[in-house]
């Protein structure tokens, strides 16, 4: 019952998914996260979040404190290991310096808005509120088993997590219009998908370019696959555009902002302005349909050019352009790549076995949720695409929310590296709580998903919490005595 | 002779701090030896919680960011002052 495909429709369907990927998701949700992403990395000051991870902060401050690190400074994986080594060994010791760890990858900003975008708000949230409470968790259970050890303690050591600075108020404000722009392109409620007014322009032979084009590239909306529509090719042409001039103006925008940065950046505004409007075209011309996300996204990009104009430096908007480059350069080629494979794959894999193994919210499903995460080694945010390829397959969401967190954590070149910081037997067990969390995040939010009262959920959660904790408490009081 | 070193793991914003860090001092026509660290337990050596960070003669000047070309300039001086 072999099926074979023809060299052809593969790579048919890898380029279909492609165009329909850049076309849609990329441009409202994926571009202001990397310029989220730049902003934070380059506007807040380190300080301000590790002064409170120090050695003799109390737990209820480094832990939050360790949390917040991981969401808001790290990024970037190589910020992530030297946090991580400085936390655990001149700071608040290994509880904290784990749920650093934990968190970081997980609550990765990126992967974040592109999981609300692409798959769906509910499943960012689930990821990012259990990320959080497990994070703080296995951070406290390493904690607990692995007492206390003489970390590296002196004066230079401590200096390392003094300082007064503050993040600031401008920076907040831009991140906080970032998002703003984030949200007024991709949130569905009415006020921004209705539309107040309808221009009309003469273009001629809009509608059967975009006939031909929803011939050409075939999709299957039972799989959850979309099309491309002429404003598709219009943002996909676009977009190659801004590729080109960005390369020229902001690989070197540290030197100063010259005549390309000033095009790239004007292009992606015209970019999200053309991905956010209405586009209907007919015969004889274009409609152009004036909605709420247009009016939001032209508002949030005038207060963010208003603000860096009148509040930031030259070198402070470099910096910031810089850092978010940075991200595009080094995601942008994977996920192109990771989109194209998605395509092809899914021509191969039967949904059938799929729904087999996890197609119901069980253990089993989970678990192997889990072992996708942990096998199949992917580059940041690739893993958002193959998730969706799997619902589309008929995973079910709660086995997905496995998949989803374990796949950033469990990458064999960060265990090496967390070996070499931490030894074999504590990342070994760092490994074991993450992928038990992981699946017992996909069993609460799959229950939930199939109807489960939030209640039940959390009780069941400080149920096995509560469990775990007099458990490790216990084992600790034999250690000691 | 100016040691200079560069802590940081390879991505690209250490390797634009070494960039700078090379021209300004030759630009300052120093006899600079310019090394960069990679090996994180190295790194821990110096007390930074973030690269990239900056070194010279032993003393880190900068850490978690990349520094300007004029205040990398301004730190050659006080470390040639001191000697």
């Amino acid at each position: 019952m072999v099926n074979t495909y023809s060299f052809v429709t593969l790579i048919n369907s890898g380029l279909g998914n492609l165009a329909a990927y850049l076309a849609a998701h990329v441009l409202l949700c994926l571009l202001p996260a990397f310029f989220i992403a730049g902003a934070m990395t380059a506007l807040i000051p380190k300080e301000s979040v590790t002064r409170f991870l120090g050695r003799n902060r109390p737990k209820y401050i480094s832990y939050p404190a360790a949390a917040a690190s991981g969401s808001l400074l790290a990024v970037c994986s190589c910020t992530i290991v030297p946090l991580f080594a400085g936390i655990y060994k001149k700071g608040a010791g290994i509880g904290p310096a784990i749920t650093f760890l934990f968190f970081a990858p997980a609550a990765n900003i990126l992967a974040l808005i592109y999981t609300g975008g692409l798959i769906g708000a509910d499943l960012a949230f689930a990821r990012f509120f259990l990320s959080l409470v497990f994070g703080i968790g296995i951070g406290m259970i390493m904690a607990l088993i692995f007492n206390k050890e003489d970390t590296a303690h002196d004066a230079a050591a401590d200096a390392m997590f003094a300082g007064n600075q503050e993040m600031k108020s401008s920076s907040f404000i831009l991140i906080a219009l970032l998002v703003a722009l984030l949200l007024s392109g991709t949130l569905k409620i009415g006020l921004l998908t209705n539309t107040y007014a309808t221009i009309t322009l003469p273009v001629a032979g809009m509608d059967t370019l975009q006939e031909s084009l929803l011939r050409l590239v075939p999709f299957d909306p039972a799989k959850g696959e979309e099309g491309v529509s002429a404003q598709g090719a219009i943002l996909i042409v676009l977009l190659a555009l801004i590729g080109w001039t960005a390369w020229k103006g902001l690989e070197n925008v540290f030197d100063g902002l010259n005549r390309w940065s000033v095009i790239s950046l004007t292009l992606v505004a015209i970019t999200f302005l053309c991905a956010a409007v209405g586009m209907t075209p007919h015969a004889g011309g274009l409609d152009i349909l004036v909605n709420g996300k247009f009016i939001g996204v032209a508002l949030s990009l005038a207060a963010i050019y208003g603000l860096l104009v009148t509040k930031f430096t030259e070198d402070e908007t470099c910096s910031f352009l810089w850092e978010s480059w940075k991200f595009v350069k080094q995601i942008f080629p994977l996920l192109i790549v990771g989109v194209f494979v998605v395509g092809v794959i899914r021509q191969i894999i039967r949904p059938e076995w799929i729904e087999a193994i996890a197609g119901e919210n069980t253990v089993i499903g989970n678990l192997t949720g889990v072992l996708f995460g942990i096998f199949m080694y992917f580059p940041t945010l690739v893993e958002v695409p193959i998730a969706k390829m799997f619902l589309g397959l008929g995973m079910h969401r709660g086995p997905l929310l496995a998949y989803l967190m374990a796949d950033p954590e469990l990458s064999l070149q960060s265990m090496l590296i967390t070996a070499a910081i931490i030894g074999r037997v504590k990342t070994a067990t760092y490994v074991a709580c993450v992928a038990i969390f992981s699946a017992l995040s996909g069993l609460l939010y799959g229950m939930w998903v199939d109807g489960a009262s939030i209640l039940v959920i959390l009780f069941y959660l400080t149920a096995f919490l509560a469990a775990l904790f007099i458990g490790l408490w216990r084992v600790s009081k034999r250690n000691v005595a | 002779m100016v040691i200079i070193k560069i802590l940081g793991s390879g991505c690209a914003n250490c390797k634009r701090l070494e960039v700078i860090a090379r021209k300004v001092s030759e630009e300052m026509g120093l006899e600079a030896q310019v090394i960069k660290v990679m090996d994180y337990a190295d790194i821990m050596n110096y007390n930074v919680l973030t690269t990239p960070a900056l070194v010279i003669n032993e003393e880190v000047v900068s850490s978690g960011r990349i520094p300007a070309a004029s205040e990398v300039h301004d730190w050659l001086e006080k470390a040639m002052a001191k000697k």
